[in-house]
């Protein structure tokens, strides 16, 4: 199973799920990290945090924090 | 009176738009069921009285983080007969599910689509009819930024706050309970409704991007920019500083002193050197607050904030801090108070009281006059920077120090996770309600605090009646005598712990404190401290005020912000504690090695 913080910059991939508990799950959800909806990495490096794209609206986040972000090649 | 709730998302232009429609009349005040104040203003709608409240921005109506539970408890407490929902245009994917939130609630909802030039040239175009019929409400498209469309906007909103009626809160209680099916109805009206090119680029921002956020200027810029906004602030603060300073003393000199052939001794002593000393006080920090939240106005707005956030997390995350939290700890090298307002901008509860503990051991600018004088005194030139310098680096080890202890206590379970919006120039207009805003509140909030400690420690130095002031018989001087078991082993005199209490009030006065306690100046000055202290006893006096607490503004500055007495306690314990502790084992280990 990969995650979004396994992606490298200008991959993509579709959300398949969120491993969180219910509050921090609904409130990724929230930001628009939704099952269904694809995400592209548009920065990342080694130490700092990422820059995803959802849609619309770009996020930065913390790799730990991406790593709960379950995702696969195809919806 | 009928009451219009603004409600959106961050970056939509709520605030903008909240701006446009009531004017400057905005003021901040209190709410039933909320534990934070809100911006809300009267306004005339069609010969209606309307109150309209600017809630904070949220993703989720029924999400847990802070901002979302007070839109909620703002709802269920209080009752509202419109809202107005903002979306952003070019966001519409990913706003409308909120929006059609607000639809389910059984208010009168009216969606306001936002930022309408933007999404043009982005080549989105959005079937407003359609949307309307989907969302059963009226839909708008505007720029709150340049007034398209406004006219409608109001228009519109007349017309339905005329006839809407409040939703009893027992309902909207009841109604406030998640609904899953949301999504899949947004998704399906977004399909409908909305085309956009399938990848939007945005090409400005991305361009602008490639450059602050690179990897190796990046930091290098974002250091640009804080010295920039530091220099603005500060520089040109400082000069506004002395003018107001200039003006009080001018109206003291002129109006106030001859009072004291009129006025008996103690009323006089009270008016002048207590209460007019205390407004003088509060007044030293308008000049700064309104500067600093000018230039945060243009860092935030413009979207820079989001990216000072980026770029510094890999070290700020080690700490249990954010990007944000290191602008403002920046910012508190100047003055504390308007970095501790600062932080604000972090909604969520934790982080920002970590915040809140640390910004207070940033070396402010009114402590540096201090350790100025005193190196200048008691040190050869060649000694004196190294000794200042020393200083700087205690500053920032008991800032990393606070966070490494606390950070475990106060860490929020909320993930770190920012919007990165568009870069946009900022409005003038935001940028001077914001000065406005930030300074009405202090103002309001507070100077009480401030003017009725700045009266008591001028009653304690200068009575009972027949004391010297700030000399031997004062309150303040047994309370120094009382001290002494506490302060000896520190190295600090009875006579130096008047000069700390005046400390406590403002730092700007310590040397002035000197000066009118010993009625020494200039040479003569420096061989009093040279009496007082030598090299060692200098250093651990300076260690402690560099930590014991920053001054009175400070303090009630983080009972202000905070709202809980027991997390201003704990400040001012642990750097009252710390303060002691370093300058114990600093003062006894260089005793004991024989310095």
């Amino acid at each position: 199973m990969i995650n979004l913080s396994n992606l490298g910059i200008g991959d993509r991939a579709f959300i398949t799920g969120i491993h969180a508990p219910d509050g921090m799950r609904q409130r990724l959800q929230s930001m628009g990290l939704r099952t269904g909806r694809e995400a592209e990495v548009i920065r990342s490096s080694r130490l700092g945090p990422m820059q995803i794209r959802v849609g619309s609206i770009h996020l930065i986040m913390r790799r730990c924090d991406a790593a709960r972000v379950i995702i696969s090649a195809d919806r | 009176m009928k009451r219009l709730a603004i409600v959106g998302m961050p970056n939509t232009g709520k605030s903008t738009f909240f701006n446009r429609i009531t004017g400057s009349s905005s003021r901040v005040g209190n709410w039933p069921g909320v534990t934070i104040d809100l911006l809300s203003a009267h306004i005339v709608l069609g010969g209606e009285a309307v109150e309209v409240i600017d809630l904070p921005g949220i993703y989720d109506l029924h999400g847990f983080s802070e901002d979302e539970q007070i839109v909620r408890n703002f709802l269920e407490n209080n009752p509202v007969e419109l809202i107005g929902v903002i979306l952003n245009a070019s966001q519409l994917d990913h706003q409308l599910p909120l929006a059609l939130q607000f639809c389910k609630l059984g208010i009168q909802p009216l969606i306001l689509i936002n930022m309408i030039d933007e999404a043009y040239q982005l080549g989105i175009h959005i079937d407003v009819e359609a949307l309307a019929d989907g969302l059963h409400c009226p839909v708008l498209l505007m720029s709150a930024r340049h007034g398209t469309g406004f006219n409608e906007v109001r228009e519109t909103l007349t017309r339905y706050i005329s006839e809407a009626r409040p939703k009893p809160l027992d309902d909207m209680r009841n109604c406030l309970h998640a609904d899953d099916a949301i999504v899949q109805q947004s998704d399906a009206l977004i399909d409908r409704c909305v085309s956009a090119p399938s990848t939007l680029v945005r090409k400005i921002t991305e361009r602008i991007d490639r450059v602050l956020l690179h990897p190796w200027l990046g930091l290098p810029l974002f250091f640009a920019v804080m010295f920039l906004m530091f220099q603005v602030v500060y520089t040109l603060g400082g000069p506004l500083q002395d003018a107001v300073a200039f003006v009080l003393e001018a109206f003291k000199n002129s109006a106030l002193i001859p009072l004291e052939n009129v006025l008996s001794p103690v009323l006089y002593g009270f008016l002048i050197d207590g209460l007019y000393d205390g407004i003088g006080t509060v007044a030293s920090f308008v000049p700064v607050i309104i500067l600093f939240f000018f230039m945060m106005a243009i860092v935030e707005d413009s979207g820079y904030l989001a990216r000072a956030a980026f770029l510094t997390d890999s070290l700020m995350a080690r700490m249990g801090l954010d990007g944000r939290g290191f602008v403002m700890i920046l910012m508190g090298f100047g003055c504390n108070v308007p970095a501790l307002m600062g932080t604000r901008v972090m909604r969520s509860r934790g982080l920002r009281w970590l915040t809140m503990l640390v910004v207070p051991f940033s070396l402010c600018s009114a402590r540096l006059q201090v350790f100025v004088f005193i190196t200048t005194a008691l040190f050869s030139p060649r000694q004196a920077p190294v000794v200042l310098f020393f200083m700087y680096l205690a500053s920032f080890a008991a800032a990393f120090l606070t966070a490494a202890v606390f950070g475990n206590r106060l860490r929020s379970d909320e993930p770190f996770v920012l919007e990165l919006p568009p870069y946009r120039a900022p409005l003038l207009q935001q940028v001077l309600l914001r000065g406005w805003h930030e300074i009405s509140h202090f103002l309001r909030r507070a100077s009480t605090f401030i003017i009725s400690g700045v009266v008591l420690v001028w009653l304690l130095t200068h009575y009972p009646e027949g004391s010297t002031p700030g000399g031997a018989g004062t309150w303040a001087s047994m309370l120094g005598e009382w001290l002494k078991p506490v302060l000896d082993p520190i190295g600090i005199s009875a006579a130096m712990a008047v000069v700390l209490l005046f400390g406590f009030v403002a730092k700007e006065i310590v040397i002035g404190a000197i000066v009118a306690m010993t009625g020494l100046e200039g040479t003569a000055l420096n061989g009093y401290l040279a009496t007082q202290m030598d090299i060692i006893q200098a250093i651990s006096f300076m260690l402690f005020v560099l930590l014991y607490t920053p001054c009175l503004s400070t303090l009630a500055t983080q009972l202000t912000e905070s709202r809980s007495w027991k997390f201003t306690g704990i400040s001012l314990a642990w750097s009252l504690s710390l303060a002691w502790v370093v300058s114990f084992v600093f003062y006894q280990g260089a005793r004991t090695l024989g310095y």
